[in-house]
């Protein structure tokens, strides 16, 4: 490199950084207007307070981010998304990794149909399947009239407008929703694995139970920590499942951290952009926080 | 092989192409449609003798400006009126918040039609949206004083009023006399009594004699405002010091309690399953509830409809949700505005005809005392066994008492329907309610 540097003109590697550049350039300047920009103001905004037509600046300047940790509303809306993410996350997960190796087992006939089948939640829109959810579970909906007529239970269940069931359902409509999802990442990742691995493990007298432990689970690392990050992420800012299947009720004992900024920000004549604002900036930190933790628990490198 | 490949991805992209023109085609197919050509408007380019309005039902708000319309003709022949169909009432209070935020009016029309109970917190927050109407010619004496209350900030009219949320307590005779009451029994009653009455009626009919939203419980307010009280005092939540409000929410837990209440998960179950779905024998809410209970066709000639129960047993008037016209800053033609909004719904010469039309085509109920007295208001309606109920509502709204308002109505809704919802699920009332005032401080304070 030294060398070529004392030449006229641009060097190869030189010419290569330039057209690098030149390729970058377009993504750069539209992610800055469109991404960074954009959380700059936010930020701007969550330091202030007041109706949107006349912002001022809070006293003392983190008032905002200090209110939030004395808003029983707020606090209770993080117990629910947390509460989301620790038991529907694993769940998901585990199914989506045992769902992935019976579809890639070879000898499966119909493969293709199955794996279709799993992966079709996905293809729903998301509102709409909550709506689908919701009038499954309603007071009498089918779920209710199954349960009825096989008698589980005597009359029907208000599932909805109960806290514990509503969170259940969330969860329930959760799995239903993004298991396929995260078993299409897993089947791409599973294929990759050379079969003669496998084959030499089976040599060596490995049981299916030895082989998923000690060569797939450790094969998939990567693709497994890409999923937990994008769960985490996807359910930390869930946000339609609250909004259409509960409204966040009874008594806004299943909202989210997303749906309630959303309630801050537009909903019932309250325009109140600078908390809400805040809000945001706490679950982006959370995000952050939490893959990074990840990625350090999953680095392999040391 | 690769003429498989070919023919899938030629497939493809016929797919692709095809439904990406369906965009462009419903685009341009709504276009053509005798519909407004677009939901913005700009007043620059109107004439002047044009004036444009947001409104958001076209069942029932749209044909009263229509009837507004056609009676400003009478004195202005050139007169047009631009009616911009939202599709829901918080369209409006965005393109507001929008206008506002940005400090640029010129998107707006010059008239919105804007819901009553937030527009003191619109007028509040955006001062410079409004143009208020203080000196037009109305005699703001010939409306109801409490719904007048609504578009009256800090001393100065900012709305005209156009329907009317007079609270009615429909009720269906047929199942009461079963039971064996008259709608004479249900009147001026207290709520003890309606319980009673409610459980027999449950226990022979299997209905309930009131239904609800859960989550956006509007029973407290209105039960609250027919004995005269508010939920806030001195612009301050009032609440658990709140005599009447704490002993209002034990009314309607022992209501729900003894199976004579049954709260809806939402507001759709509530006119769907309990109202459509004929689960119930009495309905109370305000008066726009109505075209909701004759939705049931055969259960035509059932209803009379009555005031409320209260706590000392005489009879009670509430209002609950409504809305006014306001001009916006926006309006170069101000003038007109006022005069229109005037001589129609404001009471003047073209207000008979404005009220009379807006009730047959769209069911709108006038606040205006004279409009409320002409002949249309006093035939009888089929569906209530030929009560008046027009005249009737007209005369309820005159008795409803003002209480004070807030910009936080929704919130304290909320809170209150959550600690009614934590009552029920076993919390004692006085933790579940301090709870809730201490959540609606908490979002007052800024």
């Amino acid at each position: 490199m030294g060398e070529s540097s004392t030449k006229r003109g641009l060097s190869v590697g030189q010419k290569q950084h330039v057209a690098g550049w030149f390729f970058l350039t377009p993504a750069t300047i539209l992610i800055t207007i469109m991404s960074f920009y954009p959380m700059i103001q936010a930020f701007i905004t969550s330091l202030k307070t007041g109706s949107s037509a006349n912002l001022v600046w809070t006293k003392p300047i983190f008032h905002n981010y200090t209110r939030m940790f004395s808003d029983g509303l707020f606090i209770r809306s993080i117990g629910n998304t947390f509460l989301y993410l620790i038991v529907e996350v694993p769940i998901m997960l585990v199914l989506a990794i045992l769902l992935a190796q019976i579809l890639n087992n070879k000898d499966l006939k119909f493969r293709g149909f199955f794996r279709t089948c799993v992966f079709l939640p996905c293809a729903t829109s998301l509102v709409s399947y909550s709506l689908i959810f919701k009038s499954l579970f309603a007071t009498d909906g089918l779920i209710n009239h199954i349960l009825v007529k096989i008698g589980i239970l005597e009359s029907n269940y208000n599932f909805l407008g109960t806290s514990s069931s509503a969170k259940v359902v969330i969860i329930l409509a959760l799995i239903w929703r993004w298991t396929g999802y995260n078993m299409v990442f897993y089947l791409a990742g599973l294929q990759n694995i050379e079969y003669s691995v496998y084959e030499a493990a089976k040599i060596d007298g490995a049981n299916g139970w030895k082989t998923f432990w000690h060569i797939t689970v450790p094969l998939l690392k990567p693709t497994i920590i890409m999923t937990f990050i994008m769960s985490i992420n996807g359910t930390l800012q869930l946000f339609d499942e609250s909004v259409n299947l509960t409204k966040g009720g009874p008594a806004n004992t299943t909202i989210t951290m997303s749906h309630y900024i959303y309630n801050n920000s537009f909903g019932q004549g309250v325009a109140n952009f600078g908390y809400a604002s805040a809000m945001s900036f706490f679950v982006f930190v959370l995000v952050a926080v939490l893959a990074a933790i990840n990625l350090k628990v999953g680095d392999s490198r040391d | 092989m690769m003429k498989k490949k070919v023919v899938s991805v030629l497939l493809a992209s016929a797919m692709v192409a095809s439904l990406a023109a369906c965009g462009t085609g419903e685009g341009s197919a709504s276009k053509g449609s005798s519909e407004k050509k677009a939901k913005k408007v700009d007043v620059t380019k109107e004439d002047k003798n044009t004036l444009s309005v947001y409104a958001w039902d076209k069942n029932f708000n749209i044909p009263a400006l229509k009837a507004a319309e056609k009676a400003y003709q009478k004195k202005n022949p050139k007169f047009k009126l631009n009616i911009i169909e939202q599709s829901q009432s918080s369209d409006v209070e965005t393109a507001i918040t929008t206008a506002g935020s940005a400090g640029d009016f010129s998107t707006l029309p010059d008239i919105v039609l804007f819901q009553d109970h937030y527009i003191q917190k619109y007028v509040t927050d955006y001062p410079k949206a409004w143009i208020n109407v203080d000196d037009a010619d109305i005699d703001w004496k010939d409306f109801g004083e409490e719904k007048v209350s609504y578009s009256t900030i800090k001393g100065k009219h900012y709305g005209v009023p156009v329907d009317n949320g007079t609270v009615v307590f429909a009720y269906r005779v047929d199942l009461l006399e079963k039971c064996g009451y008259t709608l004479d029994d249900v009147t001026g009653i207290t709520w003890d009594k309606f319980i009673e009455i409610g459980e027999k009626v449950h226990k022979e009919t299997g209905k309930y004699l009131l239904s609800m939203d859960g989550d956006g419980n509007d029973l407290p307010y209105m039960m609250l405002q027919a004995e005269g009280a508010s939920q806030f005092k001195d612009g301050k939540a009032y609440i658990t010091d709140n005599k009447k409000l704490v002993e209002v929410i034990n009314k309607i837990v022992e209501m729900k309690k003894k199976d004579v209440l049954y709260l809806a998960n939402d507001w759709s179950d509530y006119t769907d399953q309990t109202i459509i779905g004929d689960k119930v024998a009495g309905v109370m809410n305000g008066n726009w509830i109505i075209p909701t209970i004759e939705q049931v066709k055969e259960n035509e000639g059932k209803w009379e409809i009555t005031s409320m129960p209260t706590l000392s047993g005489e009879e009670g008037y509430a209002s609950n949700g409504g809305s006014s016209l306001y001009i916006t800053s926006n309006c170069r033609k101000a003038d007109l505005a006022k005069d229109f909004l005037a001589y129609t719904f404001g009471g003047g010469e073209g207000s008979q005809d404005t009220y009379d039309n807006a009730l047959k085509d769209g069911g709108v109920i006038t606040t205006c005392i004279s409009a409320g007295k002409s002949e249309v208001y006093n035939e009888g309606v089929k569906y209530f066994k030929d009560q008046a109920i027009y005249s009737k509502i007209v005369e309820m709204g005159s008795h409803v008492k003002v209480v004070e308002q807030s910009d936080f109505h929704y919130t304290c809704r909320e809170q209150i329907a959550a600690a009614i919802q934590n009552i029920l699920n076993g919390t004692d009332t006085k933790t579940a309610l301090k709870d809730a005032e201490k959540q609606l401080k908490f979002s007052m304070e800024k």
